[in-house]
């Protein structure tokens, strides 16, 4: 059977790894994977007539982001079925269970120990999703505490 | 052909031919309209004529006269003519009696009412007939609109053009001046720039984007050809230190032997350090040579396709013989699941060198501590990362670590000579490869390796 998983992302490597152990535990079934983004929608006339979300999440995107999800892709290739990279804009509960429920979500994995880091604009829906009431996992995984972080692709691996 | 130049022609030729075109038209439209309006004055006059000289009584033909005289400004050689023609074999006699072209009066003749020009002269002409024959009715006048008034416009259009023309060549002059100065600004301060006063740099002009694009850049530039300088001054003092201590050494332990007469057991004891020093200067001299060959032999390598998981696991046995109280750790859990995408084109012995000179490193440096290396895969591209937990390079001293015989200053308490590294970057380089490097003091390295996904 096929699982719609949701993933809330900052669009920071580190962040990927809830992805990594989310497919690792599901390396049995086929998962679809929604990586979800959080921000605030903006209160300008003139971007809201020109929104495109697709051109906000290019922006977002960082090669070696690219690189870290391709990682996981080749990786978990027979396990993931797809995933996709969806913008939130809402800022309650009913508009989380609205998105859950418009994308056919059936669980939701969230980083334990990892605290979203998100870009300007952006805001981290982690307590959102707790309270929504929705089924949803803790995945853990050991962190190195470096005081200047840097977004690079070894915070993939070990 | 200078830029400034075609710049400038192109603006001028396109706005000359804006403006011809602009004169042109006005001058066209104006006598066009000129022509119908005259042809208009001359038919009025012509119906009234005609009015007053065959449907008016005397009184009628008082009030016509008042309103003609009144109304009507005479024009320039107006003539009227009422010309009666009893048939229509008399008009040439008619034409030539009044000194009209017998064209004209054909004209009126088949078409009832007609316009000709002949010269500066204008004719409108109109055929009356009555019971006894018919009249031609016809008012001719010189054009003084025309011939007056068109000349001037002519001339004025001209002379303004040809006056915008030379404002515009003025100010696109002062205009690629003043677009261009900053450009002739720029040259002048790179040519002054030379391997004497590497140093400088250019002033950002915060007018332009472009301009301050192309500063930024220069600067850039310099800021590389800098760094390229100094690693070459690097290089040369450290190369010198490197050749120049195995060879003090020799030289003292043989000036010390030969101070006084010495036993055997002292000579033999003696060489063996002499022999020692030399060996090293000759392992040295070697490396470096091998450095040096890789950049020019890259076609004469043998190539194949090879597996990455393999190389690594090839390494990390040669690492247990080299060093076998070693903490090399592998993490394949990335590995992806097609096969295909771990496979690289490339030469193995090569590639195992960089792969175990990376590994010595991270263990000498971090005296044996766990050393983690992992591998994984994105789509066209294979990425190893090198983690240790040594004692790091100092940040500032990272652009120089690919120098040969650089080495940072923190590890003078470990054996080497500096080679190792940039002979490992020639490596990936030739393989089209990257190779990253990050560090914290104290904490370790992290060198992160990327290779081409071999297309199969």
């Amino acid at each position: 059977m096929l699982n719609k998983i949701l993933i809330p992302i900052d669009f920071r490597i580190e962040s990927l790894n809830t992805l990594k152990y989310c497919l690792e535990e599901r390396k049995q079934e086929k998962s679809t994977v929604v990586l979800m983004y959080s921000a605030y929608s903006s209160d300008s006339i003139t971007e809201l007539l020109f929104y495109n979300p697709a051109k906000i999440i290019e922006a977002l995107v960082s090669p070696n982001f690219t690189d870290a999800i391709n990682i996981i892709k080749n990786k978990y290739e027979s396990s993931l079925h797809s995933f996709k990279i969806e913008l939130f804009h809402g800022l309650d509960r009913n508009a989380f269970l609205n998105f859950y429920g418009a994308q056919g979500i059936d669980l939701v994995y969230l980083p334990k120990d990892y605290c979203l880091k998100p870009h300007k604009n952006g805001f981290d829906p982690i307590p959102l999703i707790k309270k929504s009431k929705v089924q949803y996992r803790e995945v853990a995984w050991t962190r190195d505490h470096d005081t200047n972080y840097k977004d690079e692709l070894n915070q993939l691996f070990k | 052909m200078s830029s400034i130049r075609k710049i400038s022609i192109l603006l001028i030729i396109s706005i000359s031919l804006i403006l011809f075109f602009l004169g042109s038209s006005v001058y066209y439209f104006l006598s066009n309209y000129s022509y119908a309006d005259f042809y208009k004055r001359l038919e009025a006059r012509v119906s009234v004529a005609e009015k007053y000289h065959f449907e008016s009584n005397q009184k009628d033909a008082q009030v016509l006269k008042n309103i003609r005289d009144e109304h009507l400004e005479l024009l320039s050689n107006e003539r009227e003519y009422i010309l009666y023609c009893p048939s229509a074999n008399s008009m040439k006699q008619l034409a030539d009696k009044n000194s009209l072209p017998i064209n004209f009066l054909t004209l009126v003749y088949t078409q009832q009412f007609a316009n000709y020009q002949k010269g500066d002269i204008f004719y409108h002409g109109k055929k009356r007939e009555t019971p006894k024959g018919f009249y031609f009715v016809i008012v001719s006048a010189k054009n003084y609109y025309n011939t007056h008034h068109l000349i001037l416009l002519k001339k004025v259009l001209l002379a303004g053009g040809l006056i915008s023309i030379l404002i515009i060549i003025y100010f696109t002059y002062l205009f690629s001046n003043y677009f261009f100065e900053p450009i002739n600004k720029i040259i002048t301060k790179v040519n002054s720039i030379s391997t004497d006063n590497i140093h400088l740099r250019l002033d950002e002009n915060k007018n332009s984007v472009e301009i301050n694009r192309l500063t930024t850049t220069f600067n850039n530039l310099l800021n590389r050809v800098e760094i390229a300088i100094e690693t070459n001054k690097n290089f040369i003092s450290n190369a010198s230190h490197e050749f120049g201590t195995p060879l003090t050494a020799i030289i003292g332990e043989a000036d010390v032997a030969l101070l006084k007469d010495r036993t055997s057991v002292e000579y033999k004891e003696t060489l063996q350090k002499i022999l020692k020093q030399s060996e090293r200067l000759n392992k040295i001299s070697q490396s470096l040579l091998f450095l040096a060959q890789i950049g020019y032999k890259e076609n004469k390598l043998n190539y194949a396709i090879l597996r990455t998981d393999e190389l690594i696991m090839q390494a990390y046995e040669i690492m247990n013989q080299l060093i076998p109280k070693n903490n090399i750790e592998i993490d394949f859990d990335l590995l992806p699941e097609n096969p295909k995408k771990l496979k690289i084109y490339g030469n193995k012995e090569l590639l195992i060198l960089a792969i175990t000179n990376i590994l010595t490193n991270a263990c000498k440096y971090s005296s044996n501590k766990p050393v983690v290396v992992s591998l994984a895969s994105t789509n066209n591209q294979i990425v190893m990362i090198f983690k240790d937990q040594g004692i790091g390079i100092p940040e500032s001293e990272l652009p120089f670590i690919f120098d040969p015989f650089y080495r940072a200053s923190n590890t003078a308490a470990y054996d080497g000579y500096g080679i190792g590294l940039p002979l490992t970057q020639n490596i990936i380089k030739i393989h089209k490869g990257e190779l990253n490097i990050s560090s914290e003091l104290h904490k370790g390295v992290t060198i992160q390796v990327k290779l081409p996904v071999a297309e199969l």
